[in-house]
C-alpha cells in the first residue's frame, strides 16, 4: 500500500476550478473574468469525471482548466481592469464634489488596456492566426451594417465598416476569392489566404437592430479583440503585398457612398524619402488591368458627368507596371488540372494564362442595374477581374456610365418589362448587352467557369443555387440526376458564343457526360419506376434503346454479385459474438450513423427522382404540341 | 404646551415674590450667586452691560403686601437681596413678554398681562409696572383649568374609587360619566374636534388638544424640532471679525516660530523630485493624446514566436448546405408537415436553425432575422460553452469485427441430414457414437437400447432393459469394445455383438476379471455384480452396478479420458448423487459428502486428476488426488446446460440456457476470458458445434 492521499489534493479535483472559484481567486467581479476569458479565450473545460473534478459534488457547474486561471492571476489587462476599477470611483467622486479639473485630469490619464501581447499569445504565428479570423470578420460585417445607437458608438460602426472595406480590398487585390453562396442568411464568401481558407458571412444590406436577448456587452467585448486581431493581421497582409497600411480614405468619397472605393490602395516605397504622393503609384483598388482604351473611356465618362461633381478614382497606372504588380496566385485550376501537375518550367510559367479561374470576369464589363445590391457585386465581379459600373443612385465612383460602348453584361434583378418608348440606340444597345440575373456571377464563379447566360436571363425562371460548400463525399449531389437541363453540362455551346480558351477534349468530355449520367441512372434504377424513368431519360439524352438495355443488364448482374456478400451476413453476426461490449456499441453507433446518412441521401434522391419524372412529362406534352 | 409653560411661569414668579426665604432651585441660582459676589466686590462695570440693574426695585404696596407683611423690618442686605431677586424676575419677564409677543403674533393668547412703564419713585428713573394679579378668573386660570389637585401620581390607585382626586379644597372630584365604546364611537363621529382630542387621565376625559399641542405633535411627526422657538440657521454672532472688533492683541506672546519664515527643506526635496522627473521625461506634464485613442499596429509576428504551443483553435461553424440555399432545389423545401413539426420543436433540438426557403429573385430576399442571435450563440459558444477533444474515427466500422476463420474454410461438416432412423413412439434420452465413430447406440425412455450401424443405418441389434435409459456413453478406450447403459438406480456394463475375439476377450478381462480385485476395507452401498466372461454374451449386461436405493436415475455419465474410472451423476436425492466408479479395482466412491446446489455435469480433466462440478451458475475445480477444492469458476449463466473442456486441458467452454457462451482460460482467472452472446441454443448437439467453434 503506498502513501495514504487525502481526498482532493491531487489530480481532477486539483486540475480543475469551478467559475466563482476562480473569479474569487483572481479578486475580480464576473464580468471582468468574462471580459478576460473572452480576450484571452480561456473556455470551460469538461472534465473526464464531473464528480471528481468537483470534489464529490454533482452539482451543475462548469469548470476551467486551474492553469489557465492561474496565468489569468499576472495578466497585464486584469491589472489594468482594476486600476480602471479605482479610476471609475475616483471619477464619480470627482464629479460628484463638481471638481471639474480634476475630473478631467483623471479623464486623461484614464487607464486603457492594449491586447497585442494577448494576440501574440493566442496566435504565436501569423498562420495561425489567419486560421482563426472567420469569426472576426462575421462580427465586423456585422457591425459594420448596424446603425449606432446609445450602446454601440458611431466610431465602432466606423472602424468597423473601414476594417471590412480593407479586408475586401485585400481580397479583390490578390483575387483569392474562391466560393460564394447567397444563403437566406446572408452571402457566404470563401477565400484563400496564405493557404487557409477564410469564410465569413455578411448579412445583406437591411438594418438591423440588436435584439433585447441579445447581451451587447459580450459583443463589444469580443469585437474588442477581432478589431485589434484583425488590424495587426491585416497590417502584415498589406505589407506582406507591398502596400501601405492602413489605405489611406478619402473622406469626399466615403461621404457620397463610394464603398469600398473610398480607399485606394498605395504601395510602399522602398526608395524611401519625403516626397509626396506624386510619384506614388495610385492602384485602382482592384488593381485590374486598364487599357489606354479604358483610360480614353473613362475621361470621356468624366467629361459626360461634370454634372454630378462626381470625382471618379482613375487609376493612373501604365499597365505594365500593372502587369507587373499582379502576383501569380498558385492556385490548382479546376478546368485543367494536368496542367499544374506537370512541373513548370520558367518558359512555361511566362506562358501560361494567369489562372483562368481568378481572372474569370476580366474579358467583361458589368453594369449594376440599380436593384441589385453594389457592395456585394462590386466586390465579386472585381476580385474576378472584372469592370463594374453602377448608377449613380447606388453610390458614387462608378468608373464608366450606363451608355458605355465596353459593357457587356447586365446585371438585373427585375421582371421583364417589354417598353415601347425604345429608342433605336436604346434598343441596339440592350441587344448588343447581355442581361443576366445576379445568380449567374455567383454560379459562374463556384463553377469556375463562365456559364452559358441563356438559363439566367431577365425574366426567366432561375435554376437552383446550390451551394459550393457541400464537397463531403458520399453528399446527396442534386444535379446528378437532373441530366440535360443541367446547365453546366451545355459547354460545347458556351465555346461557340464565347472564345474563351477551354481544351477541346474537356468539352469532349462535356459532351459526352449527358449520356453517361443517363446509364449511371439507369445502373442506379432498382424498382421498375426508377427504371422506367432511366429509360426516359437515356431516349433523351439519345441513348439508343440496346446500349441501354446492356447497361441495365449490367447494372441488374453487378447488384446480384454485390448481394453474394450480404449472404456473409450470418457469418460476420457471428464473428460479431467475439466483440467485446464497448466495440459493439461502437460499431453499432457508426452503423447508425451511416444507415442515417444513407437514408438521407436517399429521401433527397426519391424526392429527385419523382421531380424528374415530372419534368420529363412536360418535356413529353412540349414534343406533343409541336407534333 | 403653552398652558403649563404659562402655569410654570406664574409659579415662578410666585416664588420670586412670595417665597424669598427658600433657597433657589432655579437655574439662575448659580448665576445668581456670582453676581452676588461681584456685588459685593463693589464693581460697577454691570451698569454698562444692563441699565437696569443698578435700578433700585420699587416695593409696590400692592403686589407685595404680603411679603411687606411677612417681613416689616428688612435689613439693608435683605432688601440687596430683594433687590437682586426683583432685578432676575425683570430680566426674566422681559424675555418673557417678548416670547409672549411672539405667541401672540402667533396665535392671539392673551395670557399675561400688560406692563405699564412708570417714573419710579425712589430713583426717578422709568420703570415697568404690572398689574396686580388678582386671584380669580383672570388671573390664573390653573385652578379652573385643573380641578383635580392630586398632583402627578399614579391614576390607578383611584380605579376603585367612584372618585378621581380632590380639588383644591379638597372635595372630591366625582368621576365624569363615560359611556360604552357605542357612545365613544358616536362622540367621535358627532364632535369634529374628538380627533383632535386625547384622554386626560387626571381629569378621566378627552380633552381637546390645544393649538400648541397640535403644533408639537405635528413638529414631532414631520422630524422638526420639536421647539416652535429655536431657531437652527440663526446668525452667528459676530465677535472678532468686521470694523472695530480686530484682535490686536496676540493671544500669547510666544515669538513666531523659524518654520513661519524658513522654507522647508522636505518640500523642497519633494518639489525636486518632481522637478528631476519631468526633466527626465518620466513624467508628462500634458502626456499628448495621439496614440492612446487609436491602436497602432506593427509587424506584431516578426520576431520568433515563442516556444508554447499555440492553444487549440476552436472549432468552425458549420459550412452551409444546398438547403440554406436562397434558391434551393425543391426537394429541400420542406413539406407542410415538416415545417409544423420543425416549429414545433424546440429551439435547440432543431436539427436545422432555419427552415429552407425558395425565392424566385435576390431581390426577394429578405433579412434573415435571426442574424444577431446566431452571431451571438455562437460566441457564447465559443467563451461559454465547455470544450472537449475528441479523436474523430475515421475507420471503417466494418474492421472493428474480429477476424474469425470463414466456417466455408472449415469444412467438411454435415450440412444436411442424411438419415433418420426411428425409436419407436417414445423419446430418445440419449445418444453416444463410439471411439471409432463406426457405432452409435441410443437409448430411450421405455429402456430400449439400439445398437446402430452409422454408415449402413441399420439397426444390428436391440437390447430390452426395464425402465428409463437415463444415460448412456461408450468407453473411451479403444482396445477395448463396451459401452455403459444407465437405468434407474442402476448401471449396465455391455458389450456390443459381432466384436473380433481378442477384442472382445479383453474387453470380457476387463469387464470380468478371473480373480477379483479385494474389496474394499469399508464396506460400499455399491454393489458389482458381474457375470463370468464364458457365460457372457451381448445379450444381457456383463457387469452391473447397483448403485445405492433410491438414488433415482442417473442423468449424465462422464468417463475419464483413459477409460478406468467414470462418474455419474444421479438425479435422485442424497449425497448429491455423484459416483465415481473406477472399473480395475471394481470400486465405486462418492467424493462429496456434501455439494452445494443441484449438481448439473461432472467432467473429467484430461490429464490431470481434477474434477469439474457444474453446478446451477458455478463451476467447480477439485482435486481429486489431494481431495480439495481447487477454484470456482463464476460463469454469470443463469443455469448452466453444457460444459466441455479442450484435450489439452487449459480450456473448458460452458454453455448455459440463456444462450450464453463462456469461455474459460483455466491458468486465467476464475471469470470467464471470453463472453459470447446470442449463440446458440445448446442442445446436446449444440454443445458438439461448440467444441467445433472454439477448439478446432
Amino acid at each position: 500500500m503506498g502513501r495514504l492521499r487525502q481526498k482532493g489534493k491531487a489530480g481532477a479535483a486539483k486540475a480543475y476550478v469551478t467559475r466563482s472559484a476562480a473569479v474569487k481567486r483572481l479578486q475580480c467581479s464576473l464580468a471582468d473574468f468574462r471580459r478576460l476569458c473572452i480576450l484571452k479565450g480561456i473556455f470551460p473545460r469538461e472534465p473526464r469525471n464531473r464528480k471528481r473534478a468537483n470534489k464529490g459534488s454533482s452539482a451543475p457547474t462548469n469548470f476551467y482548466y486551474a492553469k489557465d486561471i492561474a496565468y489569468l492571476a499576472h495578466e497585464p489587462v486584469l491589472k489594468k481592469l482594476r486600476e480602471h476599477k479605482a479610476f471609475a470611483k475616483k471619477l464619480a467622486r470627482a464629479l460628484g464634489r463638481g471638481e471639474w479639473s480634476s475630473a478631467k485630469s483623471l479623464e486623461d490619464n484614464k487607464p486603457v488596456y492594449r491586447l497585442d501581447h494577448i494576440i501574440k499569445e493566442r496566435y504565436p504565428t501569423f498562420i495561425d492566426a489567419v486560421r482563426d479570423i472567420d469569426d472576426a470578420l462575421c462580427m465586423i460585417f456585422l457591425f459594420a451594417s448596424l446603425p449606432s445607437d446609445s450602446k454601440v458608438s458611431p466610431s465602432l460602426i466606423e472602424n468597423c465598416a473601414r476594417l471590412a472595406a480593407e479586408w475586401q480590398l485585400y481580397i479583390m487585390h490578390t483575387h483569392a476569392l474562391r466560393k460564394v453562396f447567397l444563403s437566406i442568411k446572408g452571402v457566404y464568401y470563401q477565400a484563400e489566404v496564405f493557404d487557409q481558407t477564410v469564410t465569413w458571412l455578411v448579412p445583406y444590406q437591411f438594418t438591423q437592430n440588436i435584439p433585447s436577448d441579445v447581451d451587447v456587452r459580450v459583443m463589444l467585448t469580443f469585437l474588442e479583440l477581432y478589431q485589434t486581431l484583425l488590424g495587426f493581421v491585416f497590417f502584415k497582409l498589406y505589407t506582406d503585398a507591398g502596400l501601405v497600411y492602413p489605405p489611406p480614405l478619402d473622406t469626399k468619397k466615403d461621404e457620397s457612398a463610394a464603398g469600398v472605393g473610398a480607399f485606394s490602395l498605395q504601395e510602399v516605397q522602398h526608395t524611401a524619402g519625403p516626397e509626396p504622393a506624386s510619384k506614388a503609384k495610385t492602384l485602382d483598388a482592384d488593381g485590374k488591368r486598364v487599357s489606354s482604351k479604358d483610360v480614353r473611356q473613362t475621361i470621356k465618362s468624366i467629361s459626360a458627368t461634370v454634372v454630378d461633381d462626381v470625382d471618379v478614382d482613375m487609376p493612373n497606372v501604365d499597365s505594365t507596371s500593372e502587369e507587373a504588380d499582379e502576383d501569380f496566385v498558385a492556385q490548382p485550376s479546376r478546368s485543367n488540372p494536368q496542367e499544374t501537375a506537370a512541373l513548370p518550367t520558367l518558359q512555361a510559367l511566362n506562358s501560361i494564362p494567369q489562372s483562368t479561374s481568378t481572372k474569370l470576369f476580366s474579358p467583361y464589363t458589368f453594369w449594376l442595374s440599380r436593384e441589385t445590391s453594389r457592395p456585394i457585386f462590386e466586390f465579386l465581379v472585381r476580385s474576378y477581374g472584372g469592370r463594374i459600373g453602377w448608377p449613380a443612385t447606388s453610390g458614387s465612383g462608378s468608373p464608366f456610365e450606363e451608355d458605355d460602348e465596353s459593357i457587356t453584361h447586365v446585371i438585373i434583378d427585375r421582371p421583364l418589362v417589354v417598353k415601347d418608348n425604345e429608342t433605336e440606340e436604346e434598343r441596339e444597345r440592350r441587344q448588343r448587352r447581355k442581361y443576366v440575373q445576379p445568380q449567374w456571377v455567383v454560379d459562374c464563379i463556384n463553377a469556375g467557369k463562365v456559364l452559358l447566360e441563356e438559363p439566367y436571363a431577365q425574366g426567366k425562371t432561375l435554376p437552383p443555387h446550390l451551394s459550393p460548400f457541400e464537397d463531403r463525399a458520399g453528399a446527396y449531389d442534386p444535379t446528378l440526376g437532373l441530366g440535360a437541363q443541367d446547365v453546366s453540362m451545355e459547354d460545347e455551346e458556351e465555346s461557340e458564343v464565347e472564345d474563351v480558351s477551354e481544351p477541346e477534349e474537356d468539352a469532349e468530355e462535356e459532351a459526352a457526360r449527358p449520356e453517361k449520367a443517363a446509364l449511371k441512372a439507369a445502373a442506379a434504377a432498382e424498382d421498375a419506376a426508377a427504371l422506367r424513368a432511366a429509360e426516359l431519360e437515356a431516349e433523351a439524352a439519345g441513348v439508343d434503346f440496346g446500349t441501354f438495355e446492356k447497361t441495365a443488364q449490367k447494372a441488374r448482374k453487378k447488384a446480384k454479385s454485390s448481394e453474394t456478400p450480404a449472404v456473409d451476413e450470418s457469418e460476420q453476426d457471428m464473428n460479431k459474438m467475439l466483440m467485446s461490449n464497448k466495440q459493439r456499441k461502437l460499431f453499432e453507433r457508426m452503423k447508425h450513423g451511416e444507415k442515417k446518412r444513407a437514408a438521407e441521401v436517399s429521401s433527397s434522391g426519391k424526392c429527385d427522382c419523382a421531380s424528374l419524372i415530372i419534368f420529363r412529362s412536360d418535356k413529353t406534352s412540349k414534343k406533343r404540341n409541336e407534333l | 404646551m403653552a398652558g403649563p409653560r404659562v402655569n410654570g411661569n406664574s409659579k415662578k414668579r410666585k416664588a420670586a415674590t412670595e417665597e424669598h426665604a427658600q433657597p433657589e432651585e432655579t437655574v439662575f441660582s448659580h448665576n445668581v450667586g456670582l453676581e452676588m459676589q461681584s456685588e459685593d466686590e463693589g464693581s460697577e462695570g454691570d451698569e454698562s452691560d444692563n441699565g437696569e440693574v443698578d435700578e433700585f426695585p420699587e416695593i409696590d404696596p400692592r403686589s407685595d403686601s404680603e411679603a411687606d407683611e411677612e417681613y416689616p423690618g428688612d435689613s439693608a442686605e435683605d432688601e440687596e437681596e430683594d433687590e437682586d431677586k426683583d432685578d432676575e424676575e425683570d430680566e426674566e419677564e422681559e424675555s418673557e413678554d417678548q416670547s409672549e409677543d411672539d405667541d401672540i403674533s402667533d396665535d392671539d393668547l392673551h395670557i399675561f398681562p400688560k406692563a405699564k412703564t412708570v417714573t419710579s419713585d425712589i430713583t426717578g428713573q422709568l420703570k415697568r409696572v404690572f398689574p396686580p394679579i388678582e386671584p380669580d378668573y383672570d388671573s390664573d386660570s390653573s385652578t379652573e383649568e385643573a380641578p383635580n389637585r392630586v398632583g402627578n401620581i399614579p391614576m390607578h390607585w383611584y380605579d376603585e374609587l367612584p372618585h378621581v382626586g380632590y380639588d383644591i379644597n379638597g372635595r372630591k372630584v366625582l368621576r365624569p360619566a363615560r359611556g360604552d365604546e357605542l357612545d365613544k364611537f358616536l362622540e367621535t363621529i358627532e364632535d369634529p374636534n374628538s380627533w383632535t382630542s386625547a384622554f386626560d387621565k387626571k381629569a378621566q376625559a378627552d380633552k381637546p388638544l390645544t393649538a400648541e399641542e397640535l403644533d408639537l405633535i405635528r413638529r414631532l411627526q414631520e422630524n422638526e424640532i420639536p421647539d416652535a422657538q429655536y431657531d437652527p440657521y440663526e446668525p452667528t454672532i459676530e465677535w472678532f471679525t468686521g470694523k472695530g472688533k480686530e484682535e490686536i492683541m496676540p493671544l500669547s506672546g510666544a515669538p513666531e516660530p523659524k518654520r513661519r519664515w524658513v522654507p522647508s527643506i522636505w518640500e523642497k526635496q519633494k518639489v525636486m523630485k518632481i522637478v528631476r522627473a519631468i526633466r527626465q521625461g518620466r513624467i508628462l506634464p500634458n502626456k499628448p493624446k495621439t496614440a492612446s485613442d487609436k491602436a497602432q499596429f506593427y509587424a506584431i509576428w516578426n520576431e520568433e514566436p515563442s516556444a508554447h504551443p499555440a492553444p487549440l483553435p476552436a472549432p468552425k461553424p458549420r459550412l452551409p448546405t444546398h438547403a440554406a440555399s436562397y434558391n434551393p432545389p425543391e426537394e429541400y423545401l420542406p413539406t407542410e408537415e415538416e415545417r409544423k413539426r420543425w416549429e414545433e420543436t424546440e429551439k435547440e433540438d432543431r436539427e436545422q436553425n432555419f427552415l429552407p426557403q425558395k425565392y424566385s429573385a435576390l431581390r426577394l430576399v429578405p433579412a434573415y432575422n435571426q442574424f444577431i442571435q446566431e452571431r451571438f450563440s455562437r460566441q457564447l459558444d465559443l467563451y461559454l460553452a465547455p470544450r472537449i477533444q475528441r479523436t474523430k474515427l475515421q475507420i471503417d466500422p466494418n474492421s472493428l469485427i474480429p477476424k474469425l476463420p470463414s466456417p466455408n474454410s472449415l469444412r467438411p461438416f454435415p450440412v444436411y441430414k442424411s438419415l433418420s432412423v426411428l425409436h419407436a413412439k417414445t423419446r430418445v434420452r440419449s445418444v453416444s457414437v463410439s471411439p471409432d465413430g463406426a457405432w452409435v447406440v441410443s437409448g430411450d425412455e421405455s429402456g430400449n437400447v439400439s445398437l446402430w450401424e452409422v454408415i449402413v443405418g441399420k439397426e444390428v441389434k436391440r437390447w430390452k432393459f426395464d425402465g428409463k435409459v437415463g444415460a448412456l456413453e461408450w468407453c473411451p478406450r479403444t482396445d477395448v469394445v463396451f459401452f455403459v447403459v444407465a437405468t434407474e438406480e442402476r448401471l449396465h456394463f455391455v458389450i456390443p455383438p459381432n466384436l473380433p475375439a481378442p477384442v472382445l476377450f479383453a474387453t470380457q478381462a476387463v469387464l470380468s476379471p478371473a480373480n477379483l480385485p479385494p474389496a474394499p476395507a469399508t464396506p460400499s452401498p455399491v454393489k458389482w455384480t458381474s457375470v463370468s466372461a464364458a457365460s457372457s454374451s451381448s445379450e444381457k449386461p456383463i457387469l452391473t452396478i447397483d448403485l445405492p436405493p433410491s438414488s433415482g436415475l442417473p442423468k449424465q455419465i462422464a468417463w475419464h479420458r483413459k477409460g478406468d474410472y467414470l462418474s455419474t451423476i444421479s438425479s435422485g436425492e442424497g449425497q448429491g448423487g455423484v459416483w465415481i466408479h473406477q472399473i480395475s479395482r471394481r470400486h465405486s466412491q462418492a467424493p462429496f459428502k456434501k455439494v452445494k446446489g443441484a449438481v448439473q455435469l461432472v467432467l473429467f480433466h484430461p490429464t490431470k486428476p481434477h474434477f469439474f462440478v457444474a453446478t446451477q451458475r458455478y463451476v467447480r475445480i477439485y482435486n481429486l488426488a489431494e481431495q480439495k477444492l481447487l477454484k470456482t469458476l463464476q460463469a454469470g449463466i443463469r443455469w448452466i446446460s453444457s460444459m466441455d473442456v479442450h484435450p489439452l486441458g487449459d480450456h473448458l467452454i460452458v454453455g448455459g440456457y440463456d444462450r450464453k457462451l463462456c469461455w474459460f482460460d483455466l491458468e486465467l482467472s476464475d471469470k470467464p476470458y471470453k463472453i459470447l452472446r446470442f449463440a446458440f441454443h445448446l442442445s446436446h448437439y449444440g454443445r458438439r458445434t461448440n467444441m467445433f467453434l472454439c477448439f478446432m
